[in-house]
């Protein structure tokens, strides 16, 4: 008998939580739709298709790379060397194919990832074996990998000359109107997103940040679940760096620094949970896709560049408090059943 | 699970203090000019305003929070000091405001935080921004340079014959401060308490959200304090003012001991951390070691840092194989935050 209640009750709080979650992604599309029509109606450039086309190149790099720091995110853990992954990766693939005239889109792609997963798996190997707190392990990667892009650079960048000239033109190529940046931002995201959805390894990152004692009761291994996640972050970040490598042209070494904030910024604007196993990461995409739009709706504007740093950090605390009204409201309802 | 920790302590500090003769050894090799006074007390200027976040950042650390906009809010005191000056206040009336700034930046994170519970990294990440912002909105782009001598005393003057620095003093009052505050005052054992556990510091009534609220006021002033100090050494307030050190920040009060997520860590440990990064920074700068290197070696030596525990444990491992596996399965949380 005292099953069948517990069963009763729980049913609907799990409905709930979905509701909520989706609700959550939804509030986003909303916040993106309100934003649009008030740039829209405060100058009419905003609306036009060439300008929204600008609007999602910009986000296409940001969305991946945001999607890369969900994933970890969705983990109940961080990863701060995103950036200088992303750097890393970046000077080394154009170096590599600078060096290589000859090469192949394929092997630089390959080049890329397996750089972006070597990097991603000592970031792993540090939080879920070397039982390293995220923040402080990806803290010290970050200055590691951002040095030895300058130690390998040895003052020098890989100017837009150098690269093969298919790595520029592709990434200017569109197909039917919509740049490829764009398209490979949604082919990416949209694989990473069925991947956390349907496979059961996608499902397990999401039951390790949500209950990690849950998690290792019911046997699975969080370590390597763990290290999977900073890994399939590493990859992504590699395929960020290569494509934002791309579309600058010249590789410095200070490529990508400070994104390590924005992927951070993206994800939490778009619902991604920093205390673990809640979010998506379409939603974090569209939380690039945010930023990208305050910061071209205020350069439309002439609103002076600092006033974005201002908005962009209240948005990112309005964003969480959002989510903490969600989470209470869940836990309200489901009479503390969820939650800590 | 805490006497274990306790015994690991001053083992840690002992180790601070063999690593910060070894680095001024080695220092002493590359340069003659290295062993004099002067080049050694006028070292210690390059780790004071980071030094002074840290000793900010190990309370908030201590109660298993973190605040990543305390540089935004060094910016946002320096320019400040720059209305002030431009409007020709005395310093005396502008350095206890630029603090109490400070400090209302500092309480705003905590209130956040504390009172509506929202997870610390995610708040500060956005305080950075919306600090940093709010520094360009007040002080503009271009920056104030025309301070008076009073404005630039606390950070250029030399005292006891030219030779210590009066930041060096402020830094030695103000760590003595904190280290008493966390080591000898209820409010300091009961910060640790609650960040070993907060539900069961909050059961034995402790008032989780004032703590954490004045713990956030304190970095926050002590970010105040550091403005007035950069304002001295570098005699020019921008909006990006001490953008990127929160780094090094973290990574002293982490190499320090200061456990991460909150309920260890020792303020002495904090300045010896500060003490080896600044020598050790001195050192490569005398060696003519680059920028990027010095990044590496930091960047190891936070990691380095990190493993430590682990270190520990599987050297224990070793040595007593039965009694560790009960308790490294409780303590097989994954948590970042």
């Amino acid at each position: 008998m005292s099953g069948a209640p517990s069963l009763a009750q729980r049913a609907p709080s799990r409905n709930l939580v979905q509701f909520a979650l989706r609700l959550r992604e939804a509030g986003v599309v909303a916040f993106l739709v309100l934003l649009g029509l008030t740039f829209g109606l405060m100058n009419e450039r905003f609306l036009t298709i060439q300008n929204l086309t600008i609007v999602a190149s910009s986000a296409a790099i940001l969305a991946i790379a945001a999607c890369a720091q969900a994933v970890v995110l969705i983990t109940r853990n961080l990863d701060v060397s995103v950036g200088s992954m992303m750097g890393l990766v970046a000077y080394l693939t154009a170096d590599w194919a600078a060096n290589h005239p000859a090469i192949t889109p394929l092997e630089v792609a390959l080049i890329a990832l397996a750089i972006g997963a070597a990097l991603g798996g000592v970031n792993g190997l540090l939080v879920a074996y070397g039982k390293a707190p995220a923040l402080v392990a990806t803290l010290g990667t970050m200055s590691l990998y951002r040095g030895f892009t300058y130690i390998y650079a040895h003052g020098q960048e890989v100017t837009s000359s150098r690269v093969p000239r298919w790595m520029l033109t592709s990434v200017d190529a569109r197909i039917a109107g919509v740049p490829a940046l764009v398209i490979v931002a949604i082919v990416v995201v949209a694989a990473v997103a069925w991947f956390l959805y349907a496979f059961p390894l996608g499902r397990r990152i999401y039951a390790v940040g949500s209950n990690p004692l849950a998690a290792w009761f019911f046997g699975l291994r969080a370590e390597r679940v763990t290290l999977f996640a900073y890994m399939l972050c590493g990859v992504l970040s590699g395929v960020a760096g290569l494509l934002y490598a791309a579309r600058v042209g010249t590789v410095t070494v200070v490529l990508a620094s400070g994104w390590e904030l924005s992927s951070l910024a993206a994800a939490v604007i778009g619902g991604v949970s920093v205390s673990g196993g809640s979010g998506t990461v379409v939603g974090a995409a569209l939380g690039a896709v945010v930023l990208a739009t305050i910061d071209n709706g205020l350069v439309l504007l002439h609103v002076a560049e600092f006033w974005r740093m201002f908005i962009q950090g209240a948005a990112i605390v309005a964003a969480v408090a959002v989510d903490a009204l969600i989470a209470e409201a869940i836990r309200r309802a489901a009479g503390g059943r969820t939650g800590r | 699970m805490a006497s274990q920790a306790k015994r690991q302590w001053p083992y840690w500090e002992i180790a601070l203090v063999v690593a910060i003769f070894g680095a001024g050894a080695w220092s002493s090799t590359l340069s003659p000019y290295y062993l004099s006074i002067d080049q050694l007390f006028g070292s210690t200027r390059a780790f004071i305003i980071p030094g002074l976040l840290a000793l900010g950042l190990a309370i908030v650390v201590s109660l298993g929070e973190i605040d990543i906009s305390l540089a935004s809010i060094v910016a946002v005191g320096t320019v400040a000091l720059a209305k002030f000056s431009a409007a020709g206040a005395p310093l005396a009336l502008a350095a206890p405001v630029v603090v109490l700034i400070g400090a209302l930046c500092g309480t705003l994170n905590g209130l956040l935080v504390a009172k509506w519970r929202l997870p610390s990294l995610a708040v500060t990440l956005g305080a950075m921004g919306a600090y940093r912002g709010l520094a360009f909105i007040v002080g503009s782009e271009v920056g104030y340079t025309d301070f008076g001598d009073s404005y630039s005393w606390l950070g250029s003057e030399y005292l006891l014959g030219g030779v210590v620095p009066a930041s060096l003093v402020l830094f030695a009052i103000a760590a003595i401060a904190v280290w008493f505050l966390m080591h000898r005052t209820v409010y300091g054992r009961r910060c640790f308490s609650i960040g070993l556990n907060r539900d069961a510091a909050w059961f034995a009534g402790v008032d989780v959200v004032s703590q954490k609220v004045i713990a956030y006021a304190l970095a926050g002033a002590f970010a105040g304090l550091a403005a007035i100090v950069w304002i001295g050494q570098y005699g020019s307030a921008r909006g990006d003012n001490a953008d990127g050190s929160i780094l090094f920040v973290v990574t002293a009060v982490v190499l320090g001991g200061v456990d991460i997520n909150g309920g260890r860590g020792t303020i002495s440990g904090v300045v010896l951390a500060l003490f080896l990064l600044g020598t050790i920074r001195n050192g490569m700068g005398l060696a003519n070691i680059g920028g990027p290197t010095q990044t590496v070696v930091l960047g190891g030596l936070l990691v380095a840092g990190v493993l430590r525990p682990v270190a520990v444990s599987a050297a224990a491992r070793l040595t007593h194989p039965a009694k560790l596996k009960a308790a490294g399965a409780q303590g097989d949380d994954i948590g970042g935050q």
